[in-house]
């Protein structure tokens, strides 16, 4: 009469309380089953009345009768069926049938009949969801001696757990045994998980027995959008086989409901060019043909139109015109007028100098040739793309003929002309028709550095824009073999940039030579190798790579010291961007390379080849370099710091992750390390201001060692790119003035505040675009290209190779929308655009962006912006609204006369 | 501006920053402005922000999410292996203990506690001790400007007065005892009946705190808070304790009462330091037990105590569902007078679910009576059902008092085991008391 107080006071329910919705097989539970058995009177009067009823059905189980065992049988199978549970404890049924579990058992071994022992097969797997130990599987065990039936009639929490245990049997019997039955078993619950709104456990389950492709019949149209959503985020996370293959499945599901310019984005993600092809012309809609020409040419894939099945020629130009991208500069134009910014700015107005210091205008006279550089980079950065500016184009403009561009030309020195001629490029960017004429007059310049400048320009203007005419090789193969160096380097980029990811044989054929010849001086045949590099980026073109790899063993030791026999090995790093193990045997040429060069060339390869994929154990390796502490002379590890930037950026969590092992090679790090990591944090966050890095970034931009001061403040340029922001606007004011008397500080503070207001705040520098889907893979040659001459600041971006600096224009791309109809003229709407949210597995509908603001088209979109349609009467043609989005009327929709 | 200014101090500036540094280089470099001089200290939840891992979505268990975690993981070891590899090679501590010693040296013994007024600029503030003048003195570089904020608690060297340190803005010693430190020892088997109470507030309270993801499954935003209400003595501090003694959330109990201060405005500033501490341990559950003497009905109040209460509860209204969202932070309200609380404070969305505690019914009252004669030695004549049976309406408080009763009575006669008889004159007595001294069973 004195029982324990703690086992007599706990209610049957609440024998559970520990226990969550999903049941957890804890050995515990035996120990609680006989105080079950303790306190049956504690029972309410029903409760004891439902224990007694299925008592008695245990024991008619075992009746001699077939029909009184059916009977039984069915009605317990009723029971359980309609009990329903709270969320905090198991169904009584299924409780007061805890303890004849094992009987049961017993019972289903002498059952004779076949029919019923089914039944009963049935009822045993529904109660191992609550009692078998963990690792034994009855559940599943149990499930494929019962009926073959519908199994959702037991409930998602039975469904739930047999799809767990099927997993870890399928993981089992790997190799040994067959796995039809589970098979059968998945089929029936993959529909049941698809129909019920868990699309993601479907895809757990499949993705467990390794057969995902079984989905796509699956998948219906109100579902596939979510089920892709799910595989598209998966896939960022999968090693590297497998997430093809989910990629794949994506694609199949999207071709399957004739979504064809989401499944042209999942082939783009994949490389796979196959499939760009098919969905192309698979496609017959030509509206949405036009729709899947502006996606692929913002990834700048060039596609050749003559195979695609297409009605007339007029089409065919129509398309040819989206696809070599010649309307980007009109576009441009329209938001830059949309937005009232067409007013040219000097640097004057992006300096601000009103809102610094007393002290820093007054130290304006220093080293005027580089402070008017800078101006220059300023000038033409802020202006990019507009096609005018005050400085070197106002001639146009002004009465004052003549005087005031060629002024401002040779307020620069020698070099510094080059690049000044060259901004004009950049100014009249994307524009050939309206642009190479003005950049025309230099070439009758007796001055080389001034035909360098133009030649640079001229690819400058063609970048990224493809012309019939093909004008950029025309004005550019002269060049490249001329006598003075200036002249042939800027040829070389010119033809790199005009035909970047293009993969043109003619240039191959122009530039192997120089790359080759070990005559050459260093620097033209490092920029040889880069522009071979970005034309074939990403390709693994074994001629390329052979004859960069020729030019590095040619080489001299001396020569290969020399700051730009850095982009040699760059050039070939470029060639395997992206493609991971394609760069397996290069690695193994690379290890045999002089050692002066050897280890930055392996660096440089690993890191280029897993750049974009998120591969943890490159990470790892190239962290594990960081962590020696290495006499002075060896220069591999700047590179791997910024490899581990590109590994890492492939998706959100890897990003933030590696920022944060970023912060600890800062605490750790040899100098030679410190430098590189603002540079690293620069392209993790590319036109992406985030307040974290910013911050640290601003800290860096004071710390002792000059060069790691001007690494963060380019790194502070880098991720404000073209963003306008404020904050990062001031801290430059403020560097401005705390740098004031030393001049290459100043350089790269100028540069920088160029950057923030680049393009008067309408470009982005992002690699990655549609969404953070895919990754353009010539943008991103362009910023690490970029990176790689920051590395050596002081013999490059302030020596004589400043121009380094034009290789951003590859990344530059305007962060706009912009609507138009079906004549592909912009079309105003209005549409919501905010943060970004990440609703892949989400109940229900969630809303896809928070805290937005209605504008109407075109308008500009941040980086983790998200814009979505804010009317009904259009249907995008895309689902990500980016860039250029073509509009069709809504059929359905119907003007709502309330709202006017 | 600040150069200039630093020359007409009170008393000049420590050697700080500036000399030393001007010692060991030539050119002189002034620190790093601050990212940000301004009022308010940025919130930070637990530890530094940056130190943060990314949040992980969806929250669904799901094999994205398993992935995503191991990502997570993988990029955590890395930097495990980094650091110890550095830490082998290369120890910090001497590096760290050297300057450590400097600032010590720098800051000066003892130092002085003081108020910051105000910031001037990136390395100038007005401070104010308690005793004398305000002055303008010079924050060191060393001190985290981010920190501080007007009005904040600062070290001070002790002759030259420059700002040397900040004193953490320390949790109201008031709030900080009302953090349960020590689960209590009662637990759900204590608890007699009220078993859809439980199941109640387990799914308010512990669940969205233990499993989140099946309210995001599900769709729908996970409840608040709950009001437990009913007759005294049935079981609504008990139902709390267990919840406390479950949880492995912070666990913080107030007294309605409690909330009532001396000195105006003293009473909401403590509902919103409640708040806010608990906010800071998040996940966590604060219980506010006798909710009703804080937050009756509003009415024409004329003395400002009772307006001081309303205002009091109208913070505790904001801090229920205002305007910042809170957390993984849920309310426990306790009252046995529901009828006069405000319904502004019912309203859901701020207490979303109401449990009542009704008097224990026949099956719950002889568990009450197991539960609590359980430890006791009963006589064999003992017959509890008797008690159990009658038709007197019984809290679970009058059981625990008949049993207490009871064995006080067989203690006074010297008895080791308590009797039939002990329980009936317990029960009468405790039945009288209750009635208000009418004997039971006058009238039947």
């Amino acid at each position: 009469m004195a029982p324990d107080p703690k086992e007599n006071g706990s209610g049957v329910d609440r024998m559970d309380h520990d226990k969550q919705p999903a049941p957890n097989k804890s050995a515990q539970k035996d120990g609680k089953k006989k105080k079950d058995e303790k306190k049956e009177e504690d029972l309410s009067e029903e409760d004891a009345a439902l224990k007694e009823q299925l008592e008695l059905y245990v024991e008619r189980v075992n009746d001699q009768n077939p029909g009184v065992q059916k009977m039984a049988l069915e009605s317990m199978r009723q029971e359980i069926r309609t009990a329903t549970s709270s969320m905090t404890s198991v169904p009584k049924p299924l409780k007061f049938l805890r303890p004849h579990y094992r009987t049961l058992k017993g019972y289903y071994e002498t059952m004779q009949i076949d029919e019923l022992k089914m039944l009963l097969a049935d009822i045993i797997s529904v109660l191992a969801l609550t009692m078998s130990e963990e690792n034994e599987r009855e559940s599943l065990h149990y499930r494929l001696l019962g009926t073959v039936g519908d199994i959702g009639s037991w409930g998602h929490e039975y469904v739930r757990n047999l799809a767990g245990e099927i997993g870890v049997e399928f993981q089992q019997r790997q190799n040994e045994k067959p796995v039809d039955d589970l098979m059968d078993l998945v089929k029936q619950i993959v529909p049941f998980h698809v129909k019920h709104n868990a699309e993601p456990e479907a895809v757990d389950l499949l993705m467990e027995v390794e057969s995902l492709e079984l989905l796509i019949g699956y998948i219906d149209k109100g579902n596939y959008k979510r089920t892709c959503s799910y595989l598209t985020s998966f896939s960022s996370y999968m090693p590297e086989p497998d997430d093809i293959l989910v990629l794949d499945v994506a694609y199949q599901i999207y071709r399957k409901f004739g979504k064809y310019p989401d499944a042209m984005r999942v082939a783009l993600r994949m490389d796979n060019i196959q499939y760009v092809k098919s969905t192309f012309k698979d496609c017959t809609d030509f509206l949405e043909k036009q729709q899947l020409c502006y996606i692929l040419a913002r990834q700048g894939v060039s596609l050749d139109l003559d195979d695609a099945s297409l009605a007339s020629e007029d089409q065919k130009e129509a398309l040819q015109e989206i696809i070599s991208n010649s309307r980007l500069s009109e576009g441009y134009l329209t938001l830059a007028r949309d937005l009232d910014v067409m007013e040219p700015k000097v640097p004057e107005d992006i300096y601000k100098a009103h809102l610094v210091d007393g002290r820093a205008s007054a130290g304006a006279s220093v080293d005027s040739a580089r402070q008017n550089l800078a101006a220059t980079f300023v000038n033409a950065l802020v202006n990019a793309g507009f096609g005018q500016d005050k400085l070197m184009t106002a001639t146009n403009l002004e009465s004052s003929a003549g005087s005031s561009a060629s002024n401002w030309l040779f307020k620069n020195k020698e070099h510094g002309k080059a690049s000044a001629a060259a901004s004009l490029g950049l100014i009249v960017l994307w524009d050939v028709d309206g642009g190479l004429p003005q950049v025309d007059k230099y070439f009758y310049s007796n001055d080389n550095h001034v035909i360098a400048g133009a030649l640079l320009a001229v690819g400058i203007v063609n970048c990224g824009v493809r012309n019939e005419c093909d004008p950029a090789y025309a004005l550019l193969y002269e060049s490249v073999n001329k006598e003075d160096s200036t002249i042939r380097i800027g040829a070389i980029m010119g033809l790199g940039l005009a035909y970047a990811g293009s993969q043109k044989e003619e240039v191959l054929e122009l530039l192997t030579p120089i790359v080759t010849d070990s005559k050459v001086s260093v620097d033209v045949a490092g920029f040889a190798a880069v522009s071979l590099g970005l034309i074939y980026v990403g390709s693994c073109n074994e001629e390329v790579a052979q004859s960069i790899l020729h030019a590095l063993m040619e080489r001299s030791e001396n020569e290969l010291g020399e700051p730009m026999a850095r982009f040699l090995c760059h050039g070939l790093g470029l060639l395997y961007l992206g493609k991971q193990d394609d760069v397996d045997a290069t690695m193994e040429v690379a290890k045999t390379l002089n050692p002066k060069i050897s280890q930055y060339l392996q660096v440089t390869l690993d890191a280029c080849a897993y750049a974009g994929t998120g591969n943890v154990l490159k990470v790892q390796r190239l962290l594990g370099l960081c962590a020696d502490h290495l006499d002075k002379g060896e220069s591999h590890q700047a590179p791997a710091v910024v490899g581990i930037a590109l590994v890492a950026m492939a998706e959100e969590l890897g990003l933030e992750m590696a920022i944060r092992s970023l912060e600890h090679l800062l605490q750790y790090g040899e100098q030679n390390i410190r430098r590189a990591v603002p540079l690293a944090l620069g392209i993790l966050s590319v036109s992406n201001p985030r307040i974290a890095v910013m911050d640290t970034l601003s800290r860096l931009s004071h710390d002792s060692d000059a060069e790691v001061a001007m690494a963060a403040t380019m790194s502070l340029g880098l991720i404000g790119a073209g963003t306008n922001n404020a904050r990062i606007a001031g801290m430059l004011r403020n560097l401005s003035s705390y740098y004031y008397k030393d001049p290459s500080l100043l350089f790269c503070v100028r540069i920088a505040q160029g950057l923030v207001h680049m393009g008067k705040g309408l470009l982005t520098l992002n690699p990655y675009h549609s969404d953070r889907f895919l990754l353009s893979n010539v943008a991103l040659a362009g910023v690490v290209t970029f990176l790689v001459g920051c590395l050596d600041m002081k013999s490059i971006i302030l020596g004589k190779y400043h121009y380094v600096l034009y290789y951003l224009v590859l990344a530059m791309q305007p962060r706009m929308l912009i609507t138009v109809d079906q004549d592909l003229k912009p079309l105003s709407v209005p549409v919501r655009v905010g943060q970004a949210v990440d609703v892949v597995g989400q109940a229900g509908r969630p809303k896809t962006i928070t805290g937005f603001q209605t504008h109407t088209t075109p308008v500009l979109l941040a980086t983790g912006d998200r814009a979505e349609l804010a009317t009904e009467k259009y249907i995008p043609l895309s689902s990500v609204l980016e860039g250029f989005v073509i509009l069709k009327p809504n059929p359905d929709y119907q003007h709502d006369h309330l709202s006017s | 501006m600040g150069q200039g200014q630093s020359g007409g101090l009170p008393r000049p500036g420590p050697p700080g920053d500036k000399k030393a540094e001007e010692k060991k280089e030539k050119k002189y470099e002034p620190a790093a402005p601050p990212t940000r001089v301004g009022r308010k200290q940025r919130k930070q939840k637990g530890p530094e922000a940056a130190a943060r891992l990314p949040v992980v979505t969806p929250a669904t268990k799901c094999k994205l999410r398993l992935l995503k975690l191991e990502r997570v993981k993988d990029y955590l070891l890395m930097e495990e292996e980094f650091v110890t590899n550095q830490e082998r090679l290369k120890p910090q501590e001497d590096k760290n203990e050297e300057d450590r010693s400097k600032v010590d040296d720098l800051r000066g013994s003892p130092m002085s506690v003081g108020t910051l007024e105000e910031i001037i600029d990136e390395n100038h503030a007005i401070v104010s001790s308690s005793v004398g003048p305000e002055y303008y003195v010079n924050i060191l570089s060393f001190v985290d400007k981010d920190q501080l904020e007007p009005g904040c608690a600062i070290l001070m060297h002790n002759k030259v007065l420059s700002v040397v340190g900040i004193l953490q803005d320390e949790v109201d010693p008031m709030v900080s005892v009302m953090k349960v430190e020590k689960a209590p020892l009662e637990s759900y088997a204590d608890i007699g009946g009220l078993d859809p109470q439980i199941q109640e507030i387990k799914e308010a309270v512990e669940l969205p705190l233990t499993h989140p993801e099946l309210y995001e499954d599900i769709g729908i935003k996970p409840p608040k808070g709950v009001i437990l209400y009913g007759e005294p003595g049935t079981g609504k501090t008990l139902l709390a304790k267990a919840v406390a003694n479950s949880t492995s959330a912070t666990f913080l109990r107030v007294v309605g009462s409690e909330l009532i201060q001396k000195y105006l405005g003293d009473g909401p500033k403590l509902v919103r330091e409640l708040f806010r501490v608990a906010d800071e341990l998040s996940p966590s559950i604060v219980f506010i037990d006798e909710i009703d003497a804080v937050g009756t009905k509003r009415y024409d109040a004329h003395s400002g105590g009772e307006r001081e209460i309303q205002r009091t509860m109208l913070e505790l209204l904001n801090q229920l569902d205002g305007f910042d969202a809170r957390g993984d932070v849920k309310v426990i309200l306790a009252t046995n007078r529901i009828e006069s609380l405000d319904p502004a404070l019912l309203r859901p969305g701020r207490i979303d679910r109401k449990i009542e505690f009704p008097l224990p019914d026949i099956k719950t009252r002889r568990r009450i009576f197991q539960i609590h004669t359980s430890r006791m030695t009963l006589a064999d004549d003992v017959n509890l059902e008797e008690f159990v049976m009658t038709k007197d309406e019984f809290s679970g408080a009058d059981i625990k008092a008949i049993c207490t009763e009871a064995g006080l009575l067989a203690l006074r006669e010297r008895r080791m085991k308590v009797t039939q008889v002990d329980f009936k004159k317990a029960k009468e007595k405790v039945m009288y008391k209750k009635k208000e001294g009418v004997p039971e069973g006058l009238y039947m």
